[in-house]
């Protein structure tokens, strides 16, 4: 019996911890890898069309905080990036791999974006 | 009034010694200016003779190489496409101390070298490789595990290997054809670099020299990335509008071993030029330049050859374009804002503080010290017992004013503050980087133990900080001549360059009764052999017309 009630209430321990890690995480849940690849191939576009100095992103994801990304993703102000007919072409799902991929290599993050 | 009388005789007689004089002076002047115009200096001449124009060509295109053409999974895959045409430049590099970090010692039980027991006042040790944060500039693609990266110093275009393969990895198996179109491009991404081989470039050096230590211009004083691409008033040898050197010109290769090593060592062996030698190396100022560098072989600068070293005068200051550190304190590492590391950025932009390293000083148009210098350091390492009541002279130039291979040489000399073992009074290698590293954990008793675990060297569980020195040689970034030091920067009685190079009588600086009284002596008697001279002739009317 007392077997049975431990088992049980770990099970139920390691899934209420599971649940709450799952909704405690506030970052954006798209494809950071793909999105990496995303955000460059906007930026090259632009440059091969002369709206951009280079076909490397001058914005890295360790030149914002993570609350800083999310204010800019939340309110879908990119501005700052230029480009602004790439960014509009792109879709939902592109927009939000390239947020995963800034908000999670931010200077806050536990592994800032380096230019290595 | 009566009419002077003409002396014709002696009109005539000084009209022809002004003209003999004339002739024989006025050509002589315009001549010597001709060849002042067109002298150029011994040095320069032997110079331009041992190194002329790069000819270098290559009959082979790597963009046509068959087995360079392949969808490439792994670093190691495009080594043993290099090595299968390359056959032993894997094997042979891996025997040079770019790939071991390591240069047996004299003393027994001891290995120098970064993944030895050398320790320094940056970052401190490499801790036998185990410290992951200095492999990046190891030139293998996986640490010392697995093959060369040959495209370290070999690849003409910056390319993130290490990123690409790890995201082909990633995506291996994904159907989704964005996927595969990204996949598509990283692979035609490293066959482009791979395709483009080159000789190593100063970028290729630079990757790493430029930025040791963690960082543009952190260890040496006469290495950044301002030598990249210097003009002729930072480096006469690299500037476009100069030499256009690349390292390679001086640094020489045999069997993957680059000459220009010096630690316990010298660079060169012997101080040969190519006239004597025509295989010498071209790693020292005389191996073109030879002993007798300067106009005219007389030239009074000639003459400190044997005693100063080219760079002492032709390196008026380091760090010319870019701030290099000079200063490192350990003891204020660890300090967090609300649980966190931070940075505090200063002068030059630069950090002056960071949680995970301490506190720096960065510094520009920085003089050097000068040491005798005969071409090796004595060092300090993890085994060596210290005085931690004094400055520890982790790094030090040995030499001595006796020593015919010695010269006064300049140096840049980084001080800092750093760890040692209170009780076996030693330096320690506190390990840095990875889950269990000071810069994770920001508790340096526990780095130091497990830091010098990994050179089974035991720890007393007790530490301190001690004030160290650690002293780099100042051999690059020379100036053009007209910048080079005037002889009263070290030939003046205050405040000369050479202010601590004592034991040595250096006129200008120095003074010596003795000799003082000698000169003083020579002129009054000189003074004397003429005014008795003088009133001789006076007395006794010599020479007087009658």
């Amino acid at each position: 019996m007392f077997k049975k009630t431990l088992i049980t209430c770990i099970l139920v321990m390691f899934s209420l911890g599971t649940i709450s890690a799952a909704f405690a995480s506030e970052g954006p849940n798209g494809n950071k890898r793909k999105g990496k690849y995303t955000y460059r191939k906007v930026v090259k576009a632009c440059f091969e069309r002369g709206e951009v100095d280079s076909a490397t992103p001058k914005i890295s994801p360790a030149d914002k905080k993570q609350a800083e990304w999310k204010a800019i993703f939340e309110e879908k102000n990119f501005g700052e990036f230029g480009c602004a007919q790439d960014w509009a072409a792109l879709n939902e799902k592109d927009v939000l791999d390239i947020y995963s991929y800034l908000y999670n290599f931010a200077a806050d993050s536990p592994t800032p974006a380096t230019c290595k | 009034m009566g009419k002077k009388k003409i002396n014709y005789r002696k009109q005539i007689f000084g009209s022809i010694l002004v003209i003999i004089f004339a002739a024989l002076i006025i050509p002589g002047a315009f001549a010597s200016k001709q060849v002042s115009g067109n002298e150029e200096a011994l040095g320069i001449k032997l110079a331009k003779q041992a190194v002329r124009a790069n000819k270098r060509w290559t009959t082979t295109d790597h963009a046509k190489i068959e087995i360079l053409k392949q969808d490439f999974k792994s670093g190691d895959e495009i080594t043993q496409a290099c090595l299968s045409c390359h056959t032993d430049a894997s094997m042979q590099f891996k025997e040079t101390i770019h790939w071991t970090w390591e240069v047996p010692s004299e003393k027994e039980g001891i290995m120098n070298g970064k993944a030895g027991h050398a320790i320094n006042n940056f970052c401190i040790s490499g801790n036998n490789m185990e410290d992951k944060g200095c492999l990046s500039c190891h030139a293998g693609w996986n640490g010392t595990k697995g093959e060369v990266n040959c495209l370290a110093c070999h690849g003409s275009e910056k390319f993130n290997y290490k990123e690409a393969f790890e995201d082909l990895n990633a995506f291996e198996g994904d159907d989704d054809p964005d996927t595969l179109e990204i996949t598509k491009e990283i692979q035609a991404g490293i066959q482009s670099a791979v395709s483009k081989i080159t000789m190593p470039q100063r970028e290729n050096c630079g990757e790493c020299h430029f930025k040791g230590g963690g960082g543009d211009g952190v260890k040496h004083g006469d290495l950044d990335t301002s030598m990249a691409q210097p003009n002729k008033n930072l480096d006469v040898h690299m500037a476009a509008e100069g030499a256009n050197f690349a390292c390679t010109r001086c640094h020489t290769t045999v069997r993957h071993n680059i000459a220009g090593r010096l630690y316990t060592r010298p660079a060169a062996a012997e101080r040969k030029s190519l006239i004597d030698d025509d295989m010498a190396s071209k790693i020292t100022c005389e191996s073109c330049h030879s002993n007798l560098p300067h106009k005219k072989a007389d030239s009074k600068m000639n003459d400190h050859t044997d005693k100063v070293a080219c760079q002492s005068c032709h390196i008026p200051e380091f760090a010319r374009v870019n701030p290099t550190k000079m200063w490192w304190d350990w003891t204020k590492a660890g300090d967090l804002k609300d649980g966190k590391p931070y940075v505090v950025k200063g002068e030059f932009n630069k950090p002056t503080y960071k949680s995970i390293k301490g506190e720096f000083r960065w510094e520009k148009n920085v003089m050097p010290e000068y040491f005798w210098y005969n071409g090796s350091f004595s060092n300090i390492g993890i085994k060596d017992e210290i005085d931690p009541a004094s400055i520890v002279e982790v790094s030090h130039p040995l030499g001595d004013k006796n020593d015919p291979d010695s010269r006064i040489a300049p140096f840049k000399i980084h001080r800092g503050k750093q760890p040692y073992d209170k009780i076996y009074k030693r330096m320690v290698a506190p390990l840095l980087s990875g889950p269990n590293g000071y810069w994770t954990t920001f508790d340096m008793n526990d780095a130091i133990t497990r830091g010098n675990k990994t050179l089974d060297v035991d720890y007393s569980g007790e530490f301190d900080y001690v004030e160290t020195t650690y002293a780099f040689p100042i051999t690059h970034m020379v100036a053009p001549e007209e910048k080079a030091l005037d002889c009263n920067e070290c030939h003046i009685r205050e405040n000369s360059r050479l202010a601590n190079i004592t034991g040595i009588y250096l006129p200008g600086r120095d003074r010596s009764n003795f000799i003082d009284s000698i000169g003083l002596i020579a002129v009054l008697g000189a003074f004397a052999g003429v005014m008795l001279h003088g009133f001789g002739r006076f007395f006794t009317r010599n020479g007087k017309e009658e």
